[in-house]
């Protein structure tokens, strides 16, 4: 297994990184420059003091009178340090080019009027030990522990609580950084125009502020474009329709006749087009409709029976006995389109209610019509396409059924997919 | 000398409202054109009609305003088909809730306006409603069901919607209009008789059991809708008027 490191790819990991790395190095230099300028001043002070403590010390031994030396021993003794009568443990020569500094010092102390010889003793305790011989011959032993320097039990307690610190304020920093441009793509992406969508909130720092005032202003505009599009279109539609009613009525006087017949038929189909233009204009507007609260097995029985009642084949099969939250007319439009377009190809219709696999509510619309070749299945969603059967006039399409169905679909947090059944035939199926 | 039908027209589009009438006139009925809420308060004033066609669209006082008007004032009995010109649910439901007894959407065919006014006239004709629902009241109760008579569902006690098909509601309004009253199959067949009259052949039995199912009703031990041996079905429940949607 490799272990590669790689450049992280959230602005927050990368903004934490470059904060805490940076951070903790000019942290960690400038503790270490005081702790060695700190280690200086300390090493010269206590060379200084092991200089005329031991000269001071091997003096007194060598004025005390042999008998009282032993007594000695213990006032003399320091930190680091004692002294021993005898000819001390057995050793190892220092390697001359690792000498202690501690040994210069007190070559320093008391070289000139001694002979000191030096061993280290290895052990659990490596130290090192002076031996010398006083005046009157009495061997004596320097047994110097090397230490550290010492320091405060409390120093890596601190050292740490700075290290979370850090690690707190980098993690507050690019938080604070962070949040907006979240809260910002969020918006950007739940950006429905159709609904009025609540402002961004426009506070905060002032880039954050002026980006929020920003997209605000922006949703607004889009908003404003959509409306005013509705608003053509509307007008249009509007207007469109009393010159088509008076073309019906005035037609409706005709003798019968196939131009009358063939007339009548060309204003229907206009008049269906105005119709599901303005049906599409607003399934993509999206709706005023408040959603309800439905029994979805009477909303389909119903939806049949209505069908039924017209003498069109359509059958329902499968029960739910589910009761969901959705717009009805909405959902109603959908099946609609869905049971029309199966009566157009294929004469019958078959609604199935089921779950899909992950549990989502399914209503499909199944027919033996001709189907939607593979190709085409994606195509026929969008608006004003027509499969090349359906171009034929007499099917007398729009091409915005299976668009309006779609939009809905989505509005009301559903799914439209389409797929040939085995044996023929398209399978409608919409997920909520 | 037999009555003739008199039909108030009004709309501002003089060729839609004059061809409409010549129309009707060609079907043996007795028209009157007028282009807005003036003109037509100011024949109110002097004739009565039998009907009143209202488009909803108007210049100056619109079309649901003068629903309203009539509703509140003497005329308030006379049947009003409006004519919309926009194929949208809240046009609908508002048009209904101003106390409209049917409605065509623009661009309609004047043979299908016929038909519809000979269908309001002869639901109101023939049974004068025990219960009249008026502008305030849309909602009907009947033990634990509401029924929303703008948007034509039944609400359950938790307020969910149950949907009732096209001929559904039409004879549960029929049997709510009339409660306690034995209603025999050709009365009820007739008052059902709405939108769809030519295509609506199902038997007002298969009908009714469809209704109790919907209404949850126990066909051996109806509730709601009791079976008349050789007579017919009454709606044996009391209903109220409940007033606008809580």
């Amino acid at each position: 297994m490799s272990l590669s490191l790689r450049w992280p790819r959230t602005l927050a990991s990368q903004l934490s990184l470059i904060f805490l790395v940076s951070l903790v190095l000019a942290h960690g230099l400038s503790f270490s420059l005081q702790f060695y300028e700190r280690y200086e001043s300390a090493k010269s002070t206590m060379l200084g003091n092991l200089e005329s403590d031991v000269s001071t010390s091997v003096a007194i031994l060598d004025r005390l009178p042999p008998a009282e030396r032993a007594a000695w021993l213990p006032r003399l003794e320091r930190q680091n340090y004692r002294y021993l009568l005898g000819d001390g443990e057995a050793g190892v020569p220092i390697d001359p080019k690792r000498v202690p500094i501690a040994v210069r010092s007190i070559d320093d102390a008391i070289g000139q009027d001694y002979a000191v010889t030096y061993t280290n003793v290895p052990g659990p305790k490596p130290h090192f030990q002076g031996h010398l011989k006083l005046a009157d011959g009495a061997p004596v032993v320097i047994d110097v522990f090397p230490a550290a320097i010492p320091y405060a039990l409390w120093l890596p307690v601190v050292l740490l609580l700075q290290l979370g610190l850090l690690i707190g304020c980098t993690w507050l920093a690019v938080r604070v950084a962070i949040r907006p441009l979240t809260r910002l793509a969020q918006a950007v992406e739940t950006l429905d125009p159709n609904v009025h969508a609540a402002h961004l909130d426009e506070s905060g720092p002032t880039e954050v502020a002026y980006a929020a005032a920003a997209f605000n202003s922006m949703q607004d505009r889009i908003a404003v474009y959509l409306k005013e599009r509705m608003q053509i279109l509307g007008a249009i539609s509007h207007d469109l329709q009393t010159p088509i009613t008076r073309m019906k009525l005035r037609a409706e006087f005709m003798d019968d006749c196939i131009e009358k017949d063939k007339l009548w038929s060309d204003l229907s189909e206009m008049e269906h087009l105005v119709r599901e233009g303005v049906a599409y204009a607003r399934s993509v507007h999206g709706s005023t409709e408040t959603s309800h609260r439905i029994d979805l097995d009477s909303f389909l029985d119903s939806l049949v029976f209505d069908y039924q009642d017209m003498g069109k084949q359509v059958e329902l099969s499968g029960k739910n006995a589910a009761v969901i939250e959705t717009r009805p007319h909405a959902l109603r439009r959908v099946l609609v389109n869905l049971v029309d377009n199966a009566l157009k190809f294929a004469g019958a219709a078959e609604l199935v209610v089921g779950s899909t696999a992950d549990g989502q509510l399914s209503v499909k619309v199944l027919d033996r019509g001709p189907g939607i070749a593979e190709a085409e299945l994606a195509e026929v969603m969008k608006p004003f396409y027509r499969v090349e059967s359906s171009r034929n006039r007499s099917t007398g399409g729009t091409g915005l059924g299976l668009a309006i169905a779609q939009q809905l679909a989505l509005a009301i947090g559903g799914s439209l997919v389409l797929s040939n059944r085995d044996g023929g035939g398209l399978c409608a199926e919409l997920r909520l | 000398m037999e009555h003739v039908d008199h039909i108030l027209i009004v709309d501002d589009d003089r060729e839609i409202r004059e061809l409409v009438g010549n129309y009707l006139k060609k079907n043996g009925l007795r028209t009157t054109v007028v282009a807005d809420g003036r003109q037509m308060r100011a024949f109110l004033d002097t004739t009565p009609v039998d009907l009143i066609v209202l488009d909803i669209m108007m210049p100056g006082d619109d079309g649901l305003l003068l629903c309203r008007e009539i509703r509140a004032g003497k005329h308030k009995a006379t049947p009003i088909l409006m004519l919309t010109a926009r194929n949208d649910e809240t046009d609908r439901i508002i048009g209904l809730e101003m106390g409209a007894d049917d409605y065509l959407t623009k661009p309609f065919a004047a043979r299908e306006l016929l038909a519809r006014i000979n269908a309001v006239l002869r639901r109101t004709r023939m049974l004068p409603p025990n219960l009249v629902v008026t502008e305030t009241g849309r909602l009907l109760g009947f033990g634990r069901w509401k029924l929303d008579t703008s948007a034509r569902h039944l609400l359950d006690q938790d307020g969910t919607m149950v949907a009732l098909s096209g001929a559904e509601y039409r004879l549960l309004r029929v049997f709510l209009d009339h409660p306690q009253r034995v209603l025999n199959r050709d009365q009820l067949l007739n008052l059902t008789q709405g939108r769809d009259a030519d295509l609506f052949d199902r038997s007002i039995d298969l009908l009714v059991s469809r209704l109790r199912q919907r209404l949850l009703d126990d066909a051996r031990e109806p509730a709601y809708i009791k079976t008349v041996r050789s007579e017919g079905y009454v709606f044996s429940y009391p209903v109220e008027i409940l007033g606008a949607q809580s």
